[in-house]
């Protein structure tokens, strides 16, 4: 009986984890991994390969269609456009200090989109074939150009079946005219909230009345859209975070049960400010002390509180044909399936990109909105953005979930040939999916409780976590 | 009840004659539309191409847009499409090679062949209409059913069709026409019983049917068909649920639904109700274990057939409401369930003395 690649790590129990290149998993010993390095599987063996889905009986049979199906269904293939990010702006009414975009000062002329190229946007968004729409603004401040977003807004409620708005706000300064866009039911707000009142002031608002006003912004915003109708993004710098309990209350405060935590991004003036490198291992720790925090939350709590990007790479791990998140995908084909357009009119692929171009690293724009999409450099990257040949990616057992960020790799390293293990990207991604094995193998009741909650579940599957022996 | 059948005037035809009734003073679309002509207390007077016949006993059901097959010297004329129903299927034949413990529709020996009836009742349906096809095993009269549901398609590329089927005769020469089918409206429905190969096959009465049926499910994922697996809950395959959701997400994850079900109490069910039916009102575990595996690796299950009050809170979200109109009953306790409205309520044929041990208002 054929037995599919498996590929394998040491589990923190002295045990091998092992996985396939579909995303089928065990827990097995080192005796076992020794008959299957030397082609001396026994009859119990390849009885509990062939359930497991690792062995087949012929090419063809259910068992091998299977295997290609939850394979295939783990590569992205970007779809017809349906996503756009648009800067209307690069004036900003904050100064953040990590400001991972560049940004200018409010006053500042010359950094907005004039007529002639909202027309040309317009112009765009209209050539696209989808007929549904998502569009993300985001700056600068957006709210700064309401009249941008209205013309949008207009124009795609005309256009597509259905379309989506998210508006990425300080929620500094809000008009009246502002509060009634985002009240309406196609608009969503994405706003950042640093952990807590005294770390948001300290990297975002700077001075108390400017918090305040942050504060009771984001108070009005929830009594008048509902928690569901906004996200919240924690920028973490993990060498001055707050505690994971004090960040999981203040989002309590706000009904916000979901938590995106990011560490503070290296790109865009943030370089200037912060160690680019290195500091993956810091991160790591903090946010595995947050898992922690958030599994000591959900034991007592009638409210549960995720990670979102914790639950994401979870839900990846159990199933395939969970792609829908642009931060981790394999291949990772970037500039098809969304773009960013830039406040000078300029695309890009990713945010990412546009920083990594701005700041001078390496031009990964792709044409305007005046000339149209040229991929052409892009899809260049784009051959190289596969995980599954990659030397080391081959025999990494979390190779099937994980994905690859090239464009990190260039903002980082200037290149994108480094040894992976060595990459933050790795690194970050590997202590992930070590966290959620060890979850999955835990006997401990509170963790098995948040792992339900996360996967989507009453309960977690005793064979969701096989061990054989 | 909802009636299936109506009686009619006997009209002078060789052959089987399908009508779709329509609206006084709507114009005839189709050679097939009679107009209602004149309505009497009991009598209903339908115009067809000229000559009049009757259709009787319907009150105050609306049968606009009904289609209607009659046979030669019968006075009762089958019902094929209730233009207001959601619940529409073909019966294409009786004939079956299984011999399933809980059959609803046991087999008959005898096959008439009425698939250029059922091409053009479908070919009349309502605008988007989804029809089910049914039997027996409509898959023994494989070309006659490709037939129709590429005529159909060719047609009417709106109508959808469910087709049930146990996937014995899908051979690697279907591939193509499988193929060029649309996937987006014909959904297959295929049952698998257990994981175990004698299982499954001791349970639908047949030596090596689980080996067939993996070839068939094989040929339906690589023609990029789309799947809905059904598996009825028995005693008999109580205890391999969650081997069987094992199963489903290793081997059938691009199945479109998991569907989860209750015992319908006719046919063979009803002679072995008592080996067969399993209270899942007082034991829900193995269905539990099985829905969670299911969710947890992204497969989508539903619980069809079950009466909300059966189903634990957490997993009442999985039971749409899936018994037919026709066949469907509610108990007396069901006038004070507030979830009355979402509920599927009982088969007719339920028997609740011999059903759910824990049932009662929500």
């Amino acid at each position: 009986m054929p037995v599919v690649p498996l590929k394998f790590r040491p589990h923190q129990d002295g045990l091998l984890l092992f996985a396939d290149d579909a995303g089928g998993y065990f827990k097995s010993d080192h005796a076992f991994l020794r008959r299957y390095a030397c082609d001396q599987l026994t009859s119990g063996d390849l009885a509990f390969l062939h359930v497991n889905g690792h062995a087949y009986n012929a090419v063809g049979d259910l068992a091998y269609s299977g295997f290609e199906h939850r394979f295939a269904e783990r590569l992205y293939l970007p779809r017809e456009m349906d996503y756009v990010i648009l800067v209307p702006t690069l004036r900003c009414n904050l100064a953040c200090g990590y400001c991972q975009v560049s940004r200018v000062n409010e006053a500042t002329p010359g950094f907005d989109w004039d007529d002639s190229i909202v027309e040309a946007v317009l112009g765009f968004l209209d050539s696209l074939s989808a007929r549904k729409i998502k569009v993300e603004f985001q700056g600068g401040e957006p709210l700064l150009r309401l009249d941008v977003i209205e013309r949008i807004r207009d124009f795609c409620s005309q256009r597509f079946d259905a379309c989506e708005l998210v508006i990425c706000t300080n929620l500094q300064e809000v008009s009246d005219p502002a509060w009634d866009l985002l009240g309406r039911d196609d608009v969503f707000v994405s706003t950042s909230l640093d952990g807590n009142r005294m770390t948001h002031q300290k990297q975002r608002t700077i001075l108390p009345g400017k918090t305040d006003q942050f504060f009771s912004n984001l108070d009005f915003a929830v009594s008048r859209l509902g928690s569901e109708k906004i996200s919240a993004l924690p920028t973490i710098d993990p060498r001055n975070a707050p505690s994971p309990e004090e960040v999981i209350e203040t989002f309590l405060n706000y009904d916000i049960r979901s938590i995106y935590l990011r560490p503070v991004n290296y790109q865009g003036f943030a370089r200037k400010k912060f160690d680019a490198r290195g500091s993956a291992d810091l991160w790591n720790r903090y946010h595995a002390s947050f898992i922690d925090a958030l599994v000591e939350h959900n034991w007592s709590s009638a409210v549960p509180v995720e990670e979102y990007y914790f639950v994401h790479c979870l839900r990846r791990v159990l199933r395939s044909g969970h792609n829908g998140h642009v931060d981790l995908r394999n291949p990772n084909i970037v500039g098809h399936g969304y773009v960013v357009i830039d406040y000078d009119g300029k695309i890009y692929p990713t945010d990412e990109a546009r920083m990594v171009t701005r700041i001078g690293q390496f031009d990964m724009s792709m044409g305007d909105v005046f000339r149209g999409i040229s991929a052409e450099t892009i899809d260049r990257l784009n051959a190289e953005a596969l995980n599954n040949f990659h030397p080391d990616c081959v025999h990494c057992p979390y190779q099937a979930f994980c994905g690859v960020d090239l464009v990190d790799d260039i903002s980082r390293y200037g290149r994108i040939d480094m040894p992976k293990h060595m990459t933050d990207f790795c690194q970050r991604h590997t202590s992930i999916f070590d966290r959620i094995f060890a979850m999955i193998y835990s006997d401990d009741p509170k963790v098995k409780k948040t792992l339900a909650l996360w996967a989507g579940t009453s309960h977690f599957d005793p064979l969701l976590a096989k061990v054989h022996q | 009840m909802i009636s299936l059948r109506l009686k009619v005037d006997p009209l002078p035809i060789d052959e089987p004659l399908v009508v779709r009734l329509q609206a006084p003073g709507s114009p005839a679309r189709t050679d097939h539309d009679a107009v209602l002509a004149e309505v009497a207390p009991d009598r209903r007077e339908y115009d067809l191409n000229g000559f009049s016949f009757g259709v009787y006993g319907v009150s105050d059901e609306v049968i606009d847009g009904d289609v209607l097959m009659m046979m030669p010297g019968e006075t009762t004329a089958h019902r094929l499409i209730r233009a207001g129903s959601a619940h529409n299927t073909l019966l294409v034949t009786e004939q079956c090679d299984q011999l399933c413990v809980m059959c609803s529709q046991p087999p008959k020996k005898y096959h008439a062949d009425l698939f250029e009836q059922f091409t053009l009742a479908a070919s009349l349906a309502p605008q988007g209409a989804v029809i089910g096809v049914s039997g027996g095993e409509p898959l023994l009269h494989k070309d006659r059913l490709f037939c129709m549901l590429e005529e159909v398609k060719a047609r009417r590329p709106d109508i959808g069709f469910h087709v049930l089927t146990n996937a014995q005769h899908f051979s690697r020469a279907d591939f193509e026409r499988l193929q060029r089918l649309d996937h987006e409206r014909v959904l297959w429905g295929v049952p698998l019983y257990s994981a175990i190969p004698e299982n499954h096959d001791r349970i639908v009465g047949k030596p090596g049917a689980f080996a067939n049926l993996e070839q068939g499910l094989s040929i339906l994922m690589r023609a990029g068909a789309s799947l809905e697996l059904r598996t009825v809950v028995m005693q008999q395959n109580w205890q391999d649920l969650s081997a069987l959701a094992d199963y489903v997400s290793t081997r059938l994850n691009f199945l479109t639904v998991w569907a989860i079900m209750q015992l319908e109490r006719i046919g063979y069910a009803r002679m072995n109700w008592k080996d067969t039916f399993q209270d899942t009102s007082s034991d829900f575990d193995q269905i539990a274990r099985a829905v969670d595996i299911a969710t947890a690796r992204g497969i989508k299950a539903s619980l069809y057939n079950f009466p909300l009050c059966s189903v634990p809170p957490a997993y009442q979200d999985f039971a749409p409401s899936t018994i037919s109109d026709w066949k469907r009953k509610y108990l007396d306790f069901c006038l004070n369930c507030r979830s009355k409205e979402t509920c599927g309520g009982f088969f007719q044929w339920y028997s609740h003395t011999e059903g759910f041990e824990f049932l009662g208002p929500l």
